[in-house]
């Protein structure tokens, strides 16, 4: 067992192990809360446009949903799908994947580091949380979905600006980062991936018009659409929207942008707690990087979207593991 | 919202026999009665939203429905005047300074014994006294650095401590976050007053600690022991960590090696001075106390007794603060200061005495039984409330385990007005002082005044339904 390093200068104070990992899941919640809710909101007004027109895409597409965040059934029960899914992502205290739960995992890790994070930080993360488990709220949640569910967007967003505006930039905020942006790796990967799929499947069924509105949703699900219109003056082709979802190296919530970050943060908590020496989950996220920084979406297409996309969350959840061999588990 | 108000025979703090508001609280009063009950109720509600948005709780064991829950806040402050608070603050100084020789006799000297002041059967026969310390030297020979004394008044208006609470006194979070609503919910109260600051208190304590570190150390590095987020004041640990700019710990971020203790850092092991720890002796280390404990650390007994870390409390302080120990602390005051105590005890009869014994199976119906080791209100007969079936348990047990029990009258407390639906009513008091020694003996002004919300009930612990005021200690100018 390794006693006693050298003392590190104050700016460097090291951070309990157990308070890192805390911080980490606690960003990772928040983001997959956020991330669930965005899904929800745009499939349920997407499916408004084009419901009418493609019953038989209804269905498939609340299955993408549930796809996207890995969940294979939806519990047995009558009663309209959308409204079922909708119930079982968001209030749904048996689905460990639903908007309550992740807002509660992320409170309660949130709890155990207090003194870690600053007061504004948790008091907006505590409010969040009894928004969501007050008595009212199923019965908010029935009146106006929409609403609960942009609550929770915007609680995330504000929860991530306050999280950089009060707290220093040192490793507390370092691994709050790496967890937000392993978790954004992931789902945008997932997004991009099941929506592929199910368009490849369905392309003959839809007439033009709702193949853009489709991949407009899909812009919308990563919050992307605006970003995406700027760049490419509004012209909805398929590989251009997985290019830019994929490699646009300025917009904060592609997968290139994610992982950029994620690489700044380990690398910094890395010279800080360890030296000069490369640690594994920076090994991985540089790979990961630098290919990204020089691939190009031709070449991705032609190698099978999906098997590209898969490496990348594969290489994802290698480095997740990494950062918790190296700094949670000592 | 005063119509109707009663004395209910009690000394009320608030209002003199003749009904007309004490000089102190008569500002008070009068803003009270301008501000009317709606205003009140107004305040009332943002005071619940500001505690419950920060997550000020606290944990009930017994109650199978969701385990934290809100303080209750009482928005009528407690006054007290600057004269009064002297002789308090000069009674708790020479306490603790008793209490802290005391503790150190015992584990080395035990002239006290010696002496006949106090029967050593009480001693060896205490829960708490740690035959693990005997001969140990702990740093600064402090034993008690953080003490929470109750003091309760009787119906003529005197102070008297009820219990020291020398292990690991709780609740000075809820002091110093009261004060901190009651400033943002109610400004104007203060405006006629001046109010003794207590936000130094964190600042203290943490000097406090320091001050213990062993000598190796050149920055001391200090962290808080917590059992973990379950425990009923794991919110006052991570408060005051929080304050302090200090690591908040548990058992599983511990290790020792070689006769130091280390935090598990993500930059590897770093070594911990002083341990805060809130964690009883029992659970501490397994290896020296209950080998069952997961929350403290095996081997950190033997990094103290080497001297290489200091624990705020020290161990074994439980002996001062049995409750059969208890009625000897003027004793204490006396043996080892020379001094007759300031601040007077409850008269107390001692079960493990014949006598006493005796006379408290007689009069169980006009005493109050406490267990000598529980707190929290937990283990305790009120015996003029109580049903002849509760009491003859107790007189079982009693005869069963006779060291386990004290008995004293019933002290009927001070009443303050409490906001009951739309009105004011009296409701009993007490008042918790935080007492640390450090360099110095520092004594906040205030405390926690605890108040039992339930109509006639004497037991304000918040375990039981009690609630909190904030407390107000005037500079000597009352008036700002």
């Amino acid at each position: 067992m390794g006693i006693a390093s050298p003392p590190l200068p104050s700016s460097a104070r090291p951070m309990l192990a157990r308070d890192a990992d805390a911080m980490y899941w606690m960003a990772r919640y928040v983001e997959r809360a956020e991330h669930v809710a965005r899904l929800l909101l745009v499939n349920a007004n997407v499916l408004i446009d084009m419901g009418d027109l493609a019953p038989a895409m209804v269905a498939r597409q609340w299955q993408s949903i549930l796809t996207i965040l890995r969940l294979a059934e939806l519990p047995e029960a009558n009663g309209d799908i959308s409204i079922r899914v909708a119930q079982h992502l968001t209030i749904d205290a048996d689905n460990p994947n639903s908007i309550v739960n992740c807002i509660t995992r992320a409170r309660e890790n949130a709890r155990g580091i207090r003194e870690n994070i600053s007061a504004e930080m948790w008091e907006h993360l505590n409010a969040l949380y009894w928004s969501l488990r007050a008595e009212d709220a199923p019965a908010r949640f029935e009146e106006s979905p929409d609403s609960v569910w942009r609550s929770v967007m915007t609680g995330s967003m504000l929860f991530q600006g306050l999280t950089d505006q009060t707290l220093a930039h040192d490793q507390r905020w370092l691994f709050a980062q790496l967890g937000k942006y392993l978790e954004r790796i992931d789902v945008t990967c997932r997004i991009i991936q099941t929506k592929f799929d199910i368009l490849k499947a369905s392309e003959q069924m839809l007439e033009n018009t709702l193949r853009n509105i489709h991949w407009m949703a899909v812009l919308r699900s990563c919050c992307a659409i605006e970003a995406y219109r700027r760049n490419h003056v509004g012209d909805m082709d398929p590989f251009r929207v997985a290019g830019f979802l994929i490699l646009e190296p300025d917009f904060p919530r592609s997968v290139r942008f994610s992982v950029r970050s994620a690489l700044a943060s380990i690398t910094a908590i890395r010279s800080g707690t360890r030296g000069g020496v490369i640690d594994p989950a920076e090994r991985i996220l540089g790979r990961l990087d630098a290919q990204l920084e020089y691939a190009e979406i031709g070449e991705i297409v032609a190698e099978g979207l999906g098997n590209y996309l898969q490496r990348i969350q594969s290489a994802g959840h290698d480095a997740a593991l990494a950062v918790q061999q190296s700094y949670f588990l000592l | 919202m005063f119509k109707n108000y009663e004395a209910n025979g009690l000394f009320d703090e608030v209002f003199s026999p003749s009904g007309q508001p004490r000089p102190h609280y008569a500002p008070l009063v009068n803003r009270l009665k301008a501000a009317g009950y709606p205003a009140f109720e107004r305040r009332r509600r943002m005071s619940d939203v500001l505690f419950r948005n920060q997550g000020i709780t606290f944990t009930v064991y017994n109650d199978a429905r969701g385990v934290e829950k809100i303080f209750p806040f009482d928005l009528v402050p407690r006054i007290v005047p600057a004269d009064e608070w002297d002789a308090i603050e000069h009674g708790l100084i020479q306490r603790i300074t008793a209490l802290n020789l005391f503790c150190q006799d015992i584990y080395h000297g035990q002239h006290i014994l010696k002496e006949r002041v106090i029967p050593p059967e009480l001693i060896y026969g205490a829960k708490m006294f740690r035959r693990e310390m005997f001969g140990v030297n702990v740093q600064r020979d402090i034993y008690i650095h953080i003490c929470g004394t109750d003091l309760i008044r009787d119906k003529e208006g005197r102070y008297y401590v009820l219990e020291d609470n020398a292990r690991t006194p709780s609740g000075v979070s809820y002091v110093l976050e009261n004060r901190v609503v009651m400033k943002r919910v109610f400004p104007s109260l203060f405006s006629e007053y001046r109010v003794r600051a207590i936000e130094d208190y964190p600042y203290n304590l943490l000097q406090c600690l320091k001050h213990v570190s062993p000598h190796h150390a050149d920055e001391p590095s200090v962290a808080i022991l917590t059992p973990g987020v379950y425990n009923s004041a794991y919110f006052e640990h991570s408060f005051l960590a929080r304050q302090m700019g200090i690591e908040l710990v548990e058992g599983r971020d511990l290790l020792v090696d070689k006769g130091f203790l280390y935090m598990r850092t993500t930059a590897g092991l770093r070594r911990v001075d002083v341990l805060y720890r809130r964690v009883d002796d029992d659970f501490l280390d397994p290896l020296c106390f209950r080998p069952d404990s997961a929350l403290g650390v095996p081997g950190l007994m033997n990094a103290y007794r080497c001297g290489n870390l200091a624990l705020a409390n020290a161990v074994g302080t439980g002996v001062a603060d049995d409750k059969a120990i208890y009625p000897f602390v003027p004793d204490m005051i006396k043996f080892y200061l020379g001094q007759d105590a300031i601040l007077p005890n409850i008269p107390t009869y001692i079960c493990a005495r014949e006598a006493d014994r005796q006379y408290v199976l007689e009069h169980l119906h006009e005493l109050v039984v406490k267990s000598t080791n529980e707190s929290g209100g937990y283990g305790m007969l009120m015996g003029h409330q109580a049903a002849q079936q509760e009491r003859e348990e107790f007189a079982a047990k009693i005869k069963d385990d006779p060291r386990n029990f004290i008995a004293q009258p019933v002290v009927q407390l001070s009443q303050h007005p409490s906001l009951v639906e739309d009105h004011f009513e009296g409701r009993r008091v007490d008042l918790r002082p935080y007492i640390l020694y450090g360099q110095k003996v520092i004594v906040m002004p205030g405390g926690l005044t605890r108040v039992a919300l339930r109509s006639g009930s004497l037991v304000v612990n918040s375990s039981q339904g009690g609630g909190s005021k904030d407390t107000w200690v005037l500079e000597e100018e009352m008036v700002g």
